[in-house]
């Protein structure tokens, strides 16, 4: 049954119609990048299903159903809840901060008894639920230079301080970019962009000095000179670019990898995964990753342009821009173009929070597609009564 | 309403906005990913070719196995220099993250590594990149079990069973054979420029357990023995542990050629036993093919010491010690050759017409211009013709006779250096030969700017081998053996075989420019110099061999000035300043077949000293060689002919390069 705008709400809101409006197409991209995970996983496992490959298809089947759960969920709902969200993460990110487990150098670790969390990781999200909520509910021009320009900087800079603090750099620039992604989709003008710009690039001496801890500092140096010492901290980006490169047009075949195979790869199964990809497949498989997250995004970003209310169309984007910005990051990284930070590849790299992340994530841009005609009310502004 | 149109503005403007920035985005994920699709490109398609070596490079090791080293055999087989297993530790400083870790877990089973710390440091910061370097060399077997039980589990750590060079003989043979010693950074600059350049280098120069001739057959034939290294090819994970060996990639090593010599490790070492504390060298040389069967110098050095790097301490005595053990005296140091130059000169001055009977009558001493030159027998010999005057070494008779028409310094000249004087053996296979010097006018003028003009006096003291002149042991060697084979120039060589090929010597000698009636002049008087009562060397070159005899001429040669020295005699001096004593020989005097020469540096008088020695050596040297032996061994009862045939002297009629050999009966009784 074709949905229109003019269908009736109360059809809309069956949950069999709703089904139906999932966008089947994004899942089966994304399954596919899932699969194609699981795949070699399987292969760098040494042919195997444990470790990764099972619990990779595993979650991703798990996180799939959540996803569809939460795509019926109605975007009044993610309105009204996006800033108890991003207040919640934001508590657990000064738990983290005054109680936090710390493991290899960071803490960035929350033990809730079942297991430890990551509240950053929420935040990725949270971010993006509060600024669209804060921009649905003003106007263009709170969007420019104005007072209201600076609740969603705190709001962007109050994570990303703790964050960093942990220290988690590569978290913590995702969720900037992530914020300013969603600023810059919801108007805000380009002489306060140029002006952030500017700001950030006379800041980056001092931050380099004063700001950031010897290692990643050093990640950064290495990565202008990967090759002046092989063994050392340019160790991975090498050995990664030498996976790649040996891997040809059609690549070695699964589990011929030497590069992942012999451990040559460092990471092989998280970060470096597209580097044990591009040994075993070759540029074909490469490529094609590539291009399937191209069509991902493409695709969230029409459901974007579909959207009938602004804070699904933020929404979108801005989970869409961190989706991206992790491809790109990730891309850039093994390939010897960006320092080595830890942004794992989304949905094809081992790991369940990130993940679970992208398929919350994931579980709003569906939504968002499937309410794409709910127009949603902007007068429960909290700073409404100002104006 | 105003406010409901100003949010719908609001909205469409708000719609707007985000639609371009949102096509702006996906232009920016668009460019991002197309780049990073090119940058894959790039990667895989363009430079893969780089990658996929270095993809390998980290996958495959290739470790060398370095091959046998060729033994070195004596003319029988007997093995002079071999190889005897040696364990070593061995670390790769390209795989080794810390060494000062890896270095502290390998003192862990080997504490005395702890000691060599800095050397060990020292020496891997020296290495190159892919080289290993040694830590630990000679190790035992406990440790060497030890260490190969653990060292798999350290990365970068390799252990070696490798073969290392043993010289059987310790001194006998140091300087002929010589040694084998690490690769020095002049070797190795040497070897890059005969390979071309640094890829070109066989990669096992660089192991450390790889040794280079250093000297002697060692150094000559250094190409032959060395081998060609074998490979095993292994594949490697990241932490440097071995996953697999690839047979298919292994190639083992090929063993180096062995050296067949001609020298006779039994001789040999009865030189140097015989030579004691004694200074000098000795050469013994078959007069037909010139294979050398003994080349010795005195004193000498273990070379065993050089394989694994003398200390400098060690090297330092050695170099410094006054009879200097490490210089080779039958070829890298010449001596005045004394009266053993007189058969020479005896040659040259028959050559020149002098009649073989005409007699000199020595009274002692002869007076030439306004000097006096003495005979070393004070008295005098009397009357002296060509024979006694080699028999007695008569001085004044030479002194007489070397100006001659014919003779003089060119004539004598010319016959010492056919017979193999004052020039270097191009074909002999060591390298180190001096020259020597044979002088005559030309020498004079091109030497002695300032007096270049030949005196005649001068050849007074070159006809008795003294003056400017000096030769070799080898040279003095190959010169008795010419006069005592009288048709070709032989020319002495060491090598006989290379692996199982024959090596073929120089057949085609020149003839000898002498008529055999003069060869068989001076013969004669060699051999009365042994076998005449009045010899100077009667008492100490009889062979005792039945009727083998041996043909000698005694030497010594001053080394000071007898001038206003009232005493000439040697005991009481100084060792530096004792005359050189010297013997040369050829044996069987009736049919030769060895020729032989001494010198005793410092040894005072050459019938005292030097013979002896001469005479020991070539008594092994017949008593080895089968055909002598059936001359001693004579069976029961003496078979008439040979009871009659002369062998006192050499007639003749019996052509010394022809040897009557009696055929042995079938069934010989002792």
């Amino acid at each position: 049954m074709a949905e229109s705008a003019l269908t009736r709400p109360g059809q809309r809101d069956r949950y069999q119609n709703k089904f139906v409006q999932i966008d089947w197409m994004l899942c089966l991209m994304m399954s596919l990048i899932a699969g194609m995970g699981g795949l070699v996983l399987y292969s760098v496992g040494g042919m195997s299903w444990e470790p990764w490959a099972y619990d990779h298809i595993f979650r991703y089947g798990l996180f799939f159903v959540i996803m569809i759960g939460l795509s019926m969920v109605n975007l009044s709902v993610w309105l009204s809840l996006s800033y108890w969200i991003y207040g919640a993460s934001l508590l657990l990110l000064i738990a983290v901060e005054l109680f936090g487990k710390v493991k290899m150098g960071a803490q960035r670790w929350l033990d809730i008894g079942i297991t430890d969390i990551q509240p950053s990781e929420f935040m990725k999200l949270a971010i993006v639920l509060a600024l669209a909520r804060w921009y649905h509910e003003n106007s263009a021009k709170d969007a420019n230079w104005s007072w209201k320009l600076l609740v969603p900087i705190f709001m962007i800079m109050m994570p990303f301080t703790l964050v960093a603090h942990q220290p988690d750099l590569g978290t913590a620039m995702l969720i900037l970019i992530t914020g300013v992604a969603v600023m810059i989709a919801a108007g805000l003008n380009w002489k306060a962009i140029a002006t952030a710009v500017g700001a950030g690039v006379v800041a980056i001496p001092f931050v380099f000095t004063f700001v950031l801890h010897d290692y990643q500092a050093k990640r950064i140096t290495t990565f202008l000179d990967p090759e002046s010492d092989p063994s050392g901290s340019g160790y991975h980006i090498l050995q990664s670019k030498i996976a790649m490169g040996s891997g040809g047009l059609l690549g070695k075949g699964l589990g011929l990898g030497s590069q992942s195979q012999l451990n040559f790869l460092p990471e092989k199964h998280t970060d470096f995964i597209m580097a044990a990809v591009s040994e075993e497949l070759g540029f074909v498989g490469g490529a094609s990753v590539f291009l399937l997250y191209g069509l991902v995004i493409f695709m969230a970003l029409r459901i974007a342009m579909l959207s009938h209310s602004h804070f699904g169309r933020l929404a979108v984007a801005g989970t869409i821009a961190t989706f991206a910005v992790y491809v790109l990051i990730n891309g850039a990284m093994v390939m010897g173009l960006a320092p080595v930070v830890g942004v794992p590849m989304p949905l094809l790299s081992y790991g369940g929070s990130v993940m679970l992340t992208v398929m919350v994530a994931f579980g709003l841009v569906q939504g968002v597609k499937v309410h794409r005609y709910q127009e949603l009310p902007r007068q429960n502004s909290i700073f409404a009564r100002f104006e | 309403m105003a406010e409901t149109s100003i949010i719908f503005s609001d909205v469409n403007e708000r719609q707007g906005v985000f639609s371009r920035r949102v096509f702006l985005m996906g232009g920016v994920v668009a460019f991002g990913l197309f780049a990073l699709t090119g940058r894959l490109a790039q990667l895989q398609l363009i430079e893969g070719g780089k990658y996929r070596r270095l993809s390998s490079a980290n996958q495959f090791n290739y470790r060398l196995i370095p091959p046998p080293r060729g033994q070195i055999l004596d003319r029988n087989g007997v093995v002079i220099a071999g190889n005897r297993p040696s364990f070593s530790v061995l670390v790769m400083r390209s795989q080794v993250k810390d060494i000062d870790e890896t270095l502290d877990q390998i003192a862990y089973v080997l504490p005395q590594t702890l000691l060599r710390r800095r050397a060990i440091l020292r020496d891997i910061n020296q290495s190159r990149r892919f080289a290993p370097t040694a830590i630990a060399t000679d190790l035992n077997w406990e440790d060497f079990a030890k260490v190969n039980l653990y060292a798999s589990t350290i990365p970068g750590v390799d252990v070696s069973m490798d073969e290392v060079r043993v010289y059987h003989y310790g001194g006998a043979f140091s300087h002929v054979i010589g040694y084998v010693g690490k690769i020095s950074d002049k070797d190795l600059k040497a070897e890059t420029e005969a390979a071309g350049d640094e890829e070109q280098l066989d990669p096992i120069l660089l192991h450390p357990g790889f040794r280079i001739g250093k000297q002697g057959i060692e150094k000559a034939f250094d190409k032959d023995l060395r081998g060609v290294a074998g490979a095993r090819k292994i594949e490697v994970n990241a932490t440097g542990n071995i996953i697999a060996e690839d047979s298919d990639g292994m190639r083992p090593a090929t063993p180096g050629e062995d050296v067949t010599l001609t020298l006779d490790a039994e001789i040999q070492q009865r030189a140097l036993e015989v030579f004691g504390e004694d200074s000098g060298g000795a050469v013994l040389m078959n007069i037909h093919t010139g294979e050398v069967l003994c080349m010795m110098s005195a004193p000498s050095f273990d070379p065993n010491l050089f394989v694994s790097g003398i200390s400098s301490k060690a090297y330092g005595l050695l170099r410094d010690y006054e009879r200097l053990p490490l210089l080779d005296k039958c070829i890298g140091s010449t001596f005045a050759p004394g009266s053993t130059f007189k058969v020479a000169t005896a040659l040259a001055l028959l050559q020149a017409g002098v009649d073989p009977s005409e007699r000199v009558v020595c009274s002692g001493s002869y007076r030439y211009g306004n000097t006096t030159f003495a005979c070393h027998k004070r008295g005098g010999h009397g009357p002296q013709n060509v024979h006694d005057a080699i028999k007695n070494s008569c001085d004044v008779y030479f002194y007489h006779m070397c100006n001659r028409p014919g003779a003089g310094p060119d004539g004598i000249a010319r016959t010492a250096r056919a017979l193999g004087m004052g020039h270097i053996f191009e074909n002999f296979e060591i390298s180190g030969q001096k020259k020597g010097t044979i002088p005559d006018r030309e020498y004079k003028r091109t030497a002695f700017k300032n007096d270049p003009k030949w005196h005649l006096g001068e050849t007074l003291s070159v006809a008795i081998g003294q003056g400017y002149v000096t030769t070799s042991a080898l040279q003095l060697c190959t010169y008795i053996a010419r006069i005592a084979n009288g048709k070709k120039a032989v020319e002495p060589y060491l090598v006989k075989k290379i692996g199982s090929v024959e090596k073929v010597p120089f057949k085609d000698f020149k003839d000898l420019p002498f008529s055999r009636e003069h060869l068989d002049i001076v013969r004669a008087g060699m051999v009365a110099v042994s076998n005449d009562v009045t010899g100077t060397a009667y008492r100490n070159s009889r062979l005792n061999l039945g009727n083998i005899e041996m043909a000698g001429k005694t030497g010594t040669a001053q080394v000071r000035s007898y001038k206003g020295v009232a005493n000439r005699r040697n005991e009481g001096i100084p060792w530096k300043l004792r005359d050189h004593g010297l013997f040369v020989a050829f044996a069987p005097a009736d049919a030769p077949k060895y020729a032989i020469a001494v010198i005793v540096q410092h040894g005072m008088g050459g019938s005292m000293f030097a013979a002896p020695k001469a005479r020991e050596i070539m008594k092994l040297a017949l008593i080895k060689d089968p055909e002598m032996q059936a001359r001693i061994i004579q069976p029961m009862p003496i078979d008439p002919s040979l009871a009659n045939a002369p062998d006192q002297e050499l007639t003749s009629d019996a052509p010394p390069d022809t040897i009557d050999i009696p055929t042995p009966p079938a069934n010989p009784q002792p």
